[in-house]
């Protein structure tokens, strides 16, 4: 691992390059440097660095320049500012400007590992993201689908087939799993991509409202129709209608969309003309249709004019490997509509989303990523970014012992002011093992 | 005459350097000599730091080990630091010649006393083999356990075996012999 990374030291003082050289060439990395600002601009176009170690107070090019031109060019090179005692204020100035942490000279030896460790692991974090969106980017997105497993590449090529003919789809799936997105795939890649896509769900209207909805009415024919209004069937009109929860549709109204299907005109209610029909037609369900057949609640033969082609969308969990791709094409998204500063998410994180059961499908998972998003604190999603997944009751309880101590520690200390004897006592454990474990979590008191 | 010779670096217990010595030539299976005391030379003390920079002290290595020798190994009970650290248990030159350890920082214990002889020489072994691999090309090694991982405290430093890993153990398998071909 070490051997692929390559780093770049930058320090107009030969000493503090030669001693930092030495000690990263022991980890086995691959070091370069530069004496100034302005030869390090030189040789960034030669190779791709991984990491660079910055020296802020150079003669010439400064390394506040250097940054700015090195994250112009290479946003994805971590950068890690070297300061002397006493320019703090131009570290954080730096900070702002892109750099991923600093070093203050000369360093603890572990908090040199620790951050090189760390930053490595952003960079690894940082390049499989770049990934993830390269794949979303290409073969793994379908209009607006989003799907690399096997299954969601077949459904990406029956969408291509079915588009091309104008028979009545059916598209079956658990709820959140996408239906409306498919019907939308279908209608964009099919003949009437350029006449109007009108959805409407069917499970959320009153039987009344739905026949006035569906089929439009003319002013007068109940009480309220003070004037004539189009139905989804008349705008859909050239393009296509998308029927969504058809299994809600009571018996009645069955019949009625039954009739329009076979005879190819409707008319608005309390209307007497006949309207062409003139749109595909795509419904979708949650339901067992057979099952209700078989219990009396809809009807066969409109079932068998909606089921000419059917598809069948996979749950969330049938396609888990789509996880991460779907993971960072909300990210991205939420990134974008939020304006937060979230880069990536860790490896771990990633796990825990592949570990959960998504009931709810792509859709928790869309609600998720967007609760993560606009709650994060950090650059990076983390497993306590989506701890509410899987206890609703105890949101911040950590998962690990190692967290739990970490963050009981750092609750005692801040209750004591950071008087290490007393918050020592009150853990009862000795000082010296405090300070380890201070050590040991990096807890610092808060500013 | 051994390859590989352990120099005391001005004021270091007699022991220390022969329990040093002895590991070195355990484990590395090389001739080991211990050479006479010299003393630490003043232009590599930093005032400021009040500490022995290591750097200097390699190249002082360099220039005082009499020829035949290999490598060279100083062992030290100053404070040692180089320009970008604040401390190092030892240092060396990265397939160079000379390496070099500290007991000052190696006698801790986690209670604030001394730890017993006993495991400060033990200490002492480790930082002696894990600096001299690195003047024979090891880099540091992820290894759990392995004398080549990087232990910057004192309880990483006591999680280690007092061996190499297979890996590490092959790389260094032909080195004993390219030791006696070093000018």
């Amino acid at each position: 691992m070490a051997g692929r990374i390559k780093i770049l030291v930058v320090d107009d003082e030969i000493i503090v390059r030669e001693s930092l050289i030495g000690w990263l060439k022991k980890g086995g990395y691959q070091v370069d440097s530069a004496e100034g600002g302005r030869q390090a601009l030189g040789i960034i176009d030669e190779r791709e660095y991984d990491l660079v170690f910055l020296d802020i107070m150079m003669p010439g090019v400064s390394g506040l320049e250097v940054l700015k031109e090195l994250k112009g060019r290479y946003p994805q090179t971590l950068v890690v500012m070297i300061t002397a005692y006493g320019s703090v204020e131009t570290a954080v100035e730096a900070m702002k400007n892109g750099a991923n942490d600093y070093l203050m000279k000369p360093f603890e030896p572990e908090q040199l590992t620790l951050l090189v460790e760390k930053l490595l692991q952003q960079k690894k974090i940082l390049d499989e993201n770049a990934l993830l969106r390269e794949q979303v980017a290409s073969r793994s997105r379908y209009q607006d689908l989003v799907g690399a497993s096997a299954c969601m590449q077949k459904l990406f090529n029956l969408i291509e087939e079915v588009a091309a003919v104008d028979a009545p789809v059916l598209l079956r799936g658990a709820t959140g799993t996408g239906k409306e997105l498919v019907a939308k795939a279908i209608h964009a890649k099919g003949p009437r991509r350029f006449g109007p896509f009108i959805p409407i769900n069917c499970g959320a209207f009153p039987e009344n409202l739905l026949e006035s909805e569906l089929f439009g009415h003319e002013m007068g024919s109940f009480t309220g129709a003070t004037r004539a209004k189009k139905g989804r069937l008349e705008i859909a009109q050239g393009g296509t209608l998308f029927l969504d929860e058809i299994g809600e549709i009571p018996l009645k109204m069955q019949v009625d969309l039954l009739r329009v299907l076979e005879q190819k005109v409707f008319h608005r209610v309390g209307g007497t003309g006949s309207i062409p029909l003139d749109f595909r037609l795509i419904s979708a369900t949650h339901r067992d249709l057979a099952k209700e057949i078989e219990q009396g609640r809809f009807r066969q033969d409109f079932y068998f004019r909606l089921n000419v082609i059917e598809l069948e969308i996979p749950t969330l969990k049938e396609r888990g490997e789509d996880i991460p791709l779907l993971a960072q094409h909300f990210l991205d998204r939420f990134r974008r509509e939020t304006n937060k500063p979230v880069a990536g998410i860790e490896a771990a994180a990633l796990d825990l989303l592949g570990s959960y059961a998504w009931p709810g499908n792509v859709r928790e998972l869309e609600n998720a990523m967007e609760r993560a998003v606009v709650l994060a604190k950090g650059r990076y999603l983390n497993k306590r970014d989506f701890a509410f997944l899987f206890r609703g009751e105890a949101p911040d309880m950590p998962f690990s012992l190692e967290e739990m101590e970490r963050n009981h520690i750092g609750q005692i200390l801040k209750q004591c002011g950071w008087n290490i004897s007393r918050a020592a006592q009150l853990l009862e454990i000795n000082r010296t093992t405090l300070h380890n474990k201070i050590k040991k979590y990096e807890l610092r008191p808060s500013k | 005459m051994g390859v590989l010779a352990v120099v005391p670096l001005g004021p270091i217990g007699e022991m220390a350097v022969r329990i040093t010595a002895a590991n070195l030539q355990a484990v590395l299976e090389i001739p080991v000599d211990i050479l006479p005391a010299a003393a630490l030379p003043a232009h590599a003390y930093e005032p400021t730091r009040r500490q022995y920079d290591a750097g200097r002290l390699l190249e002082d290595l360099v220039r005082i080990c009499p020829g035949g020798y290999g490598k060279v190994l100083g062992v030290a009970a100053a404070d040692l630091c180089i320009p970008i650290l604040t401390y190092v248990f030892g240092e060396a030159q990265l397939g160079g010649k000379a390496a070099l350890v500290s007991g000052w920082r190696l006698r801790g214990a986690p209670s604030g006393a001394a730890v017993p002889l006993d495991h400060y020489y033990e200490r002492l072994a480790k930082v002696a083999l894990h600096e001299v691999a690195h003047t024979l090309s090891l880099y540091h090694c992820e290894e759990p356990g392995c004398l080549m991982n990087f232990s910057p405290t004192l309880d990483d430093l006591d999680r280690l075996n007092l061996m190499f890993c297979e890996r590490c153990r092959f790389s260094l398998r032909d080195n004993p012999w390219r030791l006696r071909e070093v000018p």
